[in-house]
């Protein structure tokens, strides 16, 4: 009978549950376990989207270390806002969130997770447990370096431990598991402890751009040894700018490329880029979670947006955008306009109709006239005919009409239908007092320095109906342009003045930078005007506007605030990604652009390297931004507020933005306000101590070695 | 099952050793029923004024030496009134007994039986005579109310399973269900996949007798498992002696819906979002033109049916019992349904002049579930009542549906109700079998020793499918073509080995008995799934299994002193697989006292009068899981993988783990006085209790980094409980042709949380608690010191002069000038201060009226209905839907949510009338023999309260668009012959 009491002795005989005496026996694990630590990053537990959650004390999505970090590091900022009723999660755009918040507390969970999870690994695969195991060649050299990246996660956890909530609990793999109560480390000593092991690890990992795509390598820990060293100052009261730039530069020397096209950072196919340093992998079909990019594009969609667009079943309608993120690009429009054009019809000029089968042979229509300048007899317009066909002209009615006379080029009052051959834009001159008339079929072009053909050759533009304009859209260097018409200077405009109304052989016209310009004629009458836009000025803003408000009076409207169209389940190639219900899209967590921008604010802040330098840096993003030279910057505008802003423009809803207004010290307790910080519509001050998260009092009552941060 | 083979063969030789006769002298005799003649199997007889004696074959009768001197023979038998006759010369002495009163009622307690006027603990007893009556699916329902302490709550699905709770919980994490013991099997309560209730296993006609354990000095001998009560259920036997009895039990009800969640008409609908929005707002385009309510959409009558079928009797020694039930129950939410048939076999033959009594259970169930989509209530609520059920030019079966721009359904506005119920099939099949066998030993040599063997083997397996067309809104696709085609599985397999020692005699005026055992169970089970789309796709799939073990040694010491005072002590040692080594053994002890201080005979007014007072300390080893004490690893799914270069890598995960986990102990003191006035036609008890739950599992935060997961499971808490019960059993009317009987009991509990963390924290808040409907992760309620568990944690909402609630204007508790976190509050919860049970009945003549009751004071309710449908920001969403609104919302006039404001917490006391029922027998339809009875029940049919939504029985106390309890009206006939 005792031998039944042997039976107690039980060990799990479910095929998923391992031991851990038995897992490392399949030399498979030493992978798999790594690939755990990575996917702690991804996924919120062991069943995709949810289920066998990792952490608990909170829902499975919301406790995703991805859209824990999101929301800490973006909706505490002028960046986003989000519209929903869950628990505290407005407190954090409102700054007042507090130690019991259940979010705060998901994402310190959420840290340490990952941080006892690495040091588990770190445990498991010391020397004399791989001695014991008998692991050795090829699997103990790919251990080594398995070793190292669970210490380079575990060092990743920490700095966004040590950035968020400063003071914490120290553990490391010489902590066994159990019941008791780790340490508190300083902030310093947490920044100089993630200093060493990144220091230590570097030559173990691999070199830049050489590990499979999703591991860390070298690249991703200068990175972090950058973005470290240029938020040193905040962290232990000591700048190390000079190491920041040079990390920095580290980096950028390792052969990364921007992305041609900014928006293909974000998209269902990203995983491709030679951009990304380090990334968050996503795929709808392999690795599922309410959180992460998922997301982030499914909580951006809502309103009157289209999800289909967005590669989604449907949005969540949660996060928008501040004005102040907005403002920070010159203008959302499209064609945002360098030359607007006059509106040439309110000159108070006498008026010729043109009556014809084109308008219905209404003798008072204005929609196709002449006018005269001076208010005499002498009328000149142009007339677009979409087919051939006859016209007349008359003064508002009938009783006044001028039709063909004797001869080419006669006007007889009454006369029979003038007419022309074939559809075109025609240059019409009439003199009803001399009774002559000309017309000149005309076809233009655009011309000068700074097109292609240089003043040699014109560059053809179309005629729009629609527009009743003509219209251009090319590459322009900076230089001057006239519009002139059929490969020749009879007639050709410039302008004088440069007051948008256009002269027959007036001035050239001045195109001040290097662009993709679209050039409008207007040309249906005097006064002729034109117009010059760009059809895409900064290519960052990513926003949707339409039945969106640009203020924000209500935070729970979706609709109030722009949304943000930046990520999407869409390959570069307009393709829906693998499931419309999980995102592919793989989140940028360290990316080139990034590294340009941390040079130039470390060289700005006073570390070693060049200015011209960082210009230049500053200008290969601003290039790419632009699709041209036109958004370049000079040495003398490169300022720190122009960093921030510029940080901004191209890293927004990246997780940056909290971090950096904290380095620029506008989060708080700055003259830097934005719609709603403080709770207020307006923006409020909020106290200094919101720089530091609290530490969740659920640690606070488990550990009593720990103190609360300030302010909490 | 070949250790229990082999115990089985060792025990057999025991047995079977030769006993040693003495005497001088035979007599023998044949001992019967005093009215039938039928004999008397099992009966006792003793000489006179010693211990030794004998026990009547199958036949009745009985041979036994008799000593030279000896002067009389002492004859009983259960249910029979003792005899003692005197020997004469002659060799032959027959002896009619007859059954007259029950002199002595006997209550099943673990491991025996005792008389219930010795019990010494917290124990009562419900019988067939009064169980419940009228529309009874599940065995539970059968003691709604009856028993002081014991609170249950019904679900309203048909075959639904019950929440019951014994003199509150004594646990947070843990479970807080009793443990359940059918005819000496402890089952595994958790219920197999695809199951709605595991206890449907028995048919509620087949039971004869609950048994509930209370007190710690009562439950004890069930250890670490006693902690939240004990409920054994004890099944109808046959009986020697009789012929063939057969007796068939058929009803048919009828239930509705007693009223429906007050939102808005399609007509007030309109009438609102015209007032509301301004022209050209998108909302007006979206109104619809037609009225549906959608609530009577989704209800329909149910309609139930429930056949039983029993034969009983005795086959030579073999008293036998046979039934067979079947069970069709339609819920009143459109496409549910429960299907059972039960069988059951009850052998229970007396060998070697009964010295060798088996008795075989055998019972089994057999199930098909189609499970209706209770997502359909809440969007029946909520769905826009302008909208047209069908729609022919949808596409999605052609139900109305809000859409997209481009077609493809709103994935955040609810799916049309009907559509939910119409479009898939969610079915289980589910069987459940328990099969015991107990093999009881009076030894020859010894008479007062018995030896008893109880062998079970409970198995139950659920299988399950949900299918979902690809068409149906609710699981759209484009990508994929959505739809679900899911299967289940789950298999349970648990054995039970007990065997125990006996020895009871009397040693002049003292009784011992003396009890000493061994118990080994093992729980198995292993289950899989396998969910997809319809295109195979987005598969998810798994398969789990594990095994837990139980081993035990207990005894009991029972002492008799003067037949005035009764002590009993009880220990219990136990081991589980759950826990490590180091903390796998428990050791639970118990003791109680009783003394009669005016027993039967008394005259005068007061006839019976008996002091109990008890203490013991039980355990709670369901704290979940199987090894959290170790350390082990996850594999994950195919679907949370992690992309390595090209490669998607199977990740394995370090589980967090409590090496030092252990049970929960509860210590509990009671101090009881059962009483007895007027020759015992008023008795009673009433009583005191207080439990102290020690090392209470909470679900706590680990200090940061030291685990491999942030909340652990394991002993930090301290709870307690305690509580007064008073019961009263009358008979006002007593006559030939009239009686009234009345039963009344009430409870008062009161539950408190003394510790919650390691560290003792004053700051620390507890834990949340009490999920609610409105945002993702809200919650209502909260654990902390010093508070009942499950308290509401709000605002308090200020009100305007006129009466009504201020939005998201609150009382600022703390004094800072500002509404943060720190002006919450606790306020009440939702475990009663008082229930009460009431039961009556009344024959005259051949008719026969009962009735019962149930009211409750200080329940409270948390209305989400209300708080998350009354306010109008919810009327027209951006993404272009409509949304309909509680009425409430006239009254309350919120724009915005406001979850956490004390408005919504509600007091949810109720007195309801859980059935009437009526009956009429007709006697003797077979010439002399058979009766017919015809009953009908009228059930739920009154609820006062003055809670404002539907029904405020909610258990857990989150009212969310709870299945709605129908109220049902029942024909049946029971007839005997």
């Amino acid at each position: 009978m005792t031998s039944c009491f042997n039976d107690l002795d039980t060990v799990p005989i479910d095929e998923d549950e391992i031991t851990s005496a038995k897992v490392y026996e399949d030399p498979n694990a030493y992978r798999q376990v790594l690939a755990k630590l990575y996917a702690g990053l991804a996924v919120s537990g062991q069943q995709g989207p949810s289920g066998q959650a990792d952490i608990a004390g909170i829902d499975e999505g919301f406790g995703q270390y991805l859209r824990a970090y999101w929301y800490h590091q973006e909706l505490p900022t002028d960046e986003a806002v989000i519209g929903w009723n869950d628990q505290t999660i407005k407190d954090f755009h409102d700054q007042d969130w507090d130690a019991n918040d259940v979010f705060i507390n998901a994402y310190y969970s959420r840290i340490f997770y990952q941080i006892s999870l690495c040091n588990e690994y770190l445990r498991e695969t010391t020397d004399e447990k791989l001695d014991g195991r008998g692991v050795d060649g090829t699997l103990r050299s790919d251990v080594n370096v398995f070793r190292a990246e669970a210490r380079f996660l575990r060092a990743l956890s920490y700095y966004h431990a040590l950035d968020a909530f400063g003071n914490v609990p120290f553990v490391t793999e010489e902590d066994a598991v159990g019941a008791f109560f780790p340490e508190q480390i300083s902030r310093a000593d947490l920044y100089n402890f993630i200093e060493a092991e990144l220091k230590a690890i570097e030559s173990i990992l691999l070199p830049a751009r050489s590990n499979e795509y999703g591991r860390a390598d070298q690249g991703a820990l200068w990175m972090l040894l950058a973005k470290l060293y240029l938020n040193a100052e905040v962290y232990t009261g000591n700048a190390a700018y000079t190491e920041a730039a040079e990390y920095s530069e580290k980096v950028i020397g390792a052969g990364y490329k921007l992305e041609e096209e900014f928006s293909h950072l974000f998209m269902a196919d990203n995983d491709g880029s030679e951009e990304i340093i380090f990334p968050i992998n996503f795929d709808g079909v392999n690795t599922l979670t309410f959180g992460g990019t998922n997301f982030i594009i499914h909580a951006a969609v809502g309103g009157n947006m289209n999800p289909a667009d967005f590669g989604i079943d449907g949005g969540w309608g949660g996060t928008r955008t501040t004005s102040a993120l907005v403002n920070k690009f010159p203008s959302l429009d499209a064609n945002t306009e360098v030359v607007a054009p006059v509106d040439g019809n309110s000159a108070n000029y006498s008026l010729l109709n043109i009556a014809g089968a084109h308008q219905g042979w209404d003798p008072a229509s204005e929609a196709t006239v002449l006018a005269s300048v001076n208010n005499d007899s002498n009328y000149e317009g142009y007339l677009y005919l979409a087919e051939a066909g006859e016209f007349k002209f008359a003064l508002g009615g009938w009783e006044n009409n001028w039709g063909t006379g004797d001869g080419d080029g006669v006007l007889s009052k009454g006369g029979d239908n003038l007419s022309v051959a074939e559809p075109g834009l025609y240059k019409i001159n009439v003199d009803t007092s001399g009774l002559t008339y000309t017309v000149q079929k005309t076809e233009w072009g655009l011309i000068g320095s700074s097109t292609p053909g240089g003043w040699d050759a014109d560059t053809d533009m179309t005629y729009i109906p629609d527009e009743n304009a003509l219209s251009i859209t090319l590459e322009l260097l900076a230089g001057e342009v006239k519009f002139r018409a059929n490969d020749a200077w009879d007639i050709n405009y410039g302008d004088t003045g440069a007051d948008a109304i256009l002269e027959l052989g007036g001035d050239n016209i001045i195109i001040p930078s290097d662009g993709v310009y679209t050039l409008k004629l207007f040309l249906d009458r005097p006064d002729y005007t034109y117009s010059i836009a760009r059809p895409s000025f900064d290519s960052r803003a990513l926003f949707h506007t339409d039945g969106q408000e640009l203020e924000i009076a209500d935070i729970s409207q979706f609709t109030e605030g722009y949304a943000v169209t930046k990520f999407k389940n869409v390959t570069s190639t307009g393709v829906a990604g693998s499931d419309l219900r999980y995102a592919d899209t793989d989140f940028p967590m360290f990316r080139l652009a990034d590294a340009y921008l941390m040079y130039a604010e470390a060289v700005l802040r006073g570390g070693s390297g060049s200015i011209p330098t960082a210009v230049e840096y500053v200008n290969l993003v601003r290039n790419r931004a632009y699709g041209d030279g036109s958004g370049n910057i000079q040495q003398a505008d490169l300022s720190l507020d122009f960093i921030l802003d510029e940080r901004a423009r191209e890293l927004a809803w990246e997780c940056h933005r909290r971090t950096d207004l904290i380095r620029f010290n506008r989060f708080s307790n700055s003259d830097y306000l934005w719609p709603w910080k403080g709770g207020v519509a307006e923006g409020a001050v909020t106290a200094e101590t919101r720089n530091l998260f609290p530490i969740p009092s659920n640690d606070i009552s488990a550990n009593p070695k720990l103190k609360q941060n300030p302010g909490y | 099952m070949k250790r229990l083979i082999k115990t089985f063969i060792l025990l057999s030789v025991i047995v079977l050793g030769p006993a040693i006769l003495l005497g001088q002298r035979t007599l023998t005799g044949n001992i019967t029923d005093a009215e039938s003649g039928e004999p008397l199997i099992g009966a006792n007889i003793l000489i006179g004024g010693t211990s030794s004696g004998t026990i009547t074959d199958f036949d009745g009768n009985y041979s036994l030496e008799v000593p030279e001197g000896s002067s009389t023979l002492v004859i009983s038998y259960t249910g029979y009134s003792s005899l003692e006759v005197e020997i004469t010369a002659a060799n032959v002495l027959d002896v009619q007994l007859s059954a007259g009163e029950l002199l002595e009622e006997v209550v099943v307690i673990g491991y025996g039986t005792v008389k219930k006027e010795d019990a010494t603990g917290s124990v009562q007893t419900v019988n067939t005579k009064n169980f419940n009556k009228g529309a009874i699916t599940g065995p539970q329902e059968l003691l709604s109310g009856k028993i002081a302490g014991v609170q249950i709550t019904n679900s309203a699905d048909p075959g639904g399973g019950a929440v019951i709770r014994i003199r509150g919980g004594s646990s947070l994490s843990a479970s807080n269900d009793p443990l359940i013991v059918i005819d000496g099997v402890p089952v595994d309560n958790g219920g197999v996949s695809g199951s709605r209730n595991p206890l449907n296993v028995i048919n509620p006609n087949d039971i004869e007798t609950f048994t509930v354990l209370k007190d710690a000095s009562a439950t004890a001998i069930y250890g670490s498992r006693a902690s939240n009560g004990v409920i054994l259920i004890t099944t109808k036997k046959g009986k020697l002696g009789k012929k063939i009895s057969v007796n068939y039990n058929g009803n048919v009800g009828f239930s509705n819906p007693i009223d429906n969640v007050d939102v808005l008409n399609a007509d007030e609908y309109r009438s609102l979002i015209n007032e509301r929005f301004a022209e050209g707002h998108p909302s007006k385009a979206l109104l619809g033109s037609e009225n549906t309510d959608w609530q009577s959409e989704i209800y329909e009558t149910g309609i139930a049916q429930d056949h039983n079928l029993s034969l009983s009797g005795g086959i030579g020694v073999v008293p036998y019992r046979l039934s067979l039930g079947f069970t069709d129950k339609k819920g009143i939410l459109r496409t549910d349904r429960f299907e059972r048939t039960t069988a059951a076999l009850n052998l229970s033959p007396g060998f070697l002049e009964n010295r060798l009594q088996i008795n075989v259970n055998l019972k089994g169930m057999f199930t098909n579930n189609t499970f209706a989509n209770q997502g359909a209530i809440g969007s029946a609520v909520a769905f826009d009542p302008t909208q047209p059920v069908l729609d022919a030019s949808s596409p999605y079966g052609g139900f109305y549906t809000w859409t997209q721009a481009n077609g493809d359904p709103n994935t955040l506005s609810p799916a049309n109700p009907v559509a939910l119920l119409e479009m898939g099939k969610n079915r289980s099949d589910v069987q459940r079998f328990i099969t015991n066998a107990t093999v009881d030993y009076r030894f020859a040599f010894l008479p007062e020793l018995r030896a008893n063997l109880n062998l079970g083997y409970d198995y139950s397996k659920g299988e399950g499918t949900n299918d979902v067309p690809g068409n149906a809104s609710f699981a759209y696709n484009s990508a994929t073509g959505g739809g679900v085609k899911n299967t289940y599985s789950q298999e349970k397999r648990n054995e039970l080995l007990e065997f125990y020692l006996n020895y009871a005699n009397v040693f002049g005026s003292t009784k011992i008995d003396v009890m000493g055992g061994y118990s080994w169970q093992r729980f198995f089970f292993e289950d899989s799934f396998f969910n997809s789309d319809i295109a195979g796709i987005q598969v998810t799939e798994g398969e789990n299994s594990g095994e837990l073990y139980l081993l035990s040694l207990f005894g009991r010491l029972n002492v008799t002193l003067m037949d005035k005072v009764l002590i009993t002590a009880t220990l219990r040692r136990d081991g589980t697989s759950r826990f490590s080594p180091d903390t796998r053994w428990g050791l639970f002890p118990a003791a109680a006292v009783a003394w009669k201080m005016i027993d039967g005979n008394g005259t005068g007014t007061l006839s019976n009068l008996k002091l109990r007072v008890g203490y013991g300390v039980t355990g709670q080893q369901d704290v979940g899981g199987f090894y959290q004490y170790l350390p082990r690893y996850l594999s994950g799914f195919e679907n949370a993988r992690y992309q390595f270069g090209n490669e998607f890598v199977t990740t394995i995960r370090p589980e967090g783990y409590d090496a030092n986990i252990k049970w929960e102990e509860t210590t509990t003191y009671n101090i009881g006085l059962d009483y007895g006035f007027l020759d015992d036609r008023i008795t009673g008890s009433i009583e005191y209790y207080l439990r102290e739950t020690k090392d209470l599992i909470n679900f706590v935060p680990v200090p940061a980094g030291t685990n491999l997961t942030n909340f652990i499971n394991t002993n930090v808490g301290d709870l307690e409980n305690k509580g007064v019960e008073f019961s009263i059993n009358a008979i006002p009317v007593r006559k030939t042709d009239f009686v009234w009987e009345l039963g009344f009991n009430v409870t008062a509990n009161e539950n408190k949380i003394t510790r919650l963390t390691a560290t003792d924290d004053p700051e620390y808040l507890g834990v949340l608690t009490g999920g609610i409907s409105g945002g993702v992760g809200n919650t209502i309620q909260i654990h902390s010191v010093g508070h009942p568990a499950n308290s509401f944690l709000v605002y308090e909402q200020v009100y305007a002069e006129n009466g009504l609630p201020i939005e998201g204007l609150y009382v600022d508790r703390n004094g800072d000038g500002q509404i943060t976190a720190d002006d919450q509050y606790r306020l009440n919860n939702p475990a009663p201060d008082v229930f009460f049970g009431l039961t009556t009945n009344v024959t005259y003549k051949n008719f026969d009226l009962s009735l019962a009751g149930r009211a409750s004071i200080g329940n409270y309710v948390y209305n989400n209905v209300q708080s998350d449908q009354a306010f109008s920001d919810r009327l027209f969403h951006p993404t272009l839907y409509l949304l309909n609104v509680h009425s409430d919302i006239n009254e309350i006039g919120f724009e915005t949510p406001e979850y956490f404001s004390d408005h919504f917490i509600q007091d949810g006391s109720f007195l309801r009338l859980d059935h009437i029922t009526l009956s009429y027998t007709f006697n003797e339809i077979f010439k002399k023999s058979g009766s017919l009875r015809v009953y009908g029940t009228l059930q739920n049919p009154i609820l006062v309260t003055n809670y404002s939504g539907l029904d405020p029985e909610v258990f857990g106390g989150i009212d969310s668009n709870i299945y709605p309890r129908s109220r049902t009206i029942l024909f049946g006939v029971n007839a005997n012959f």
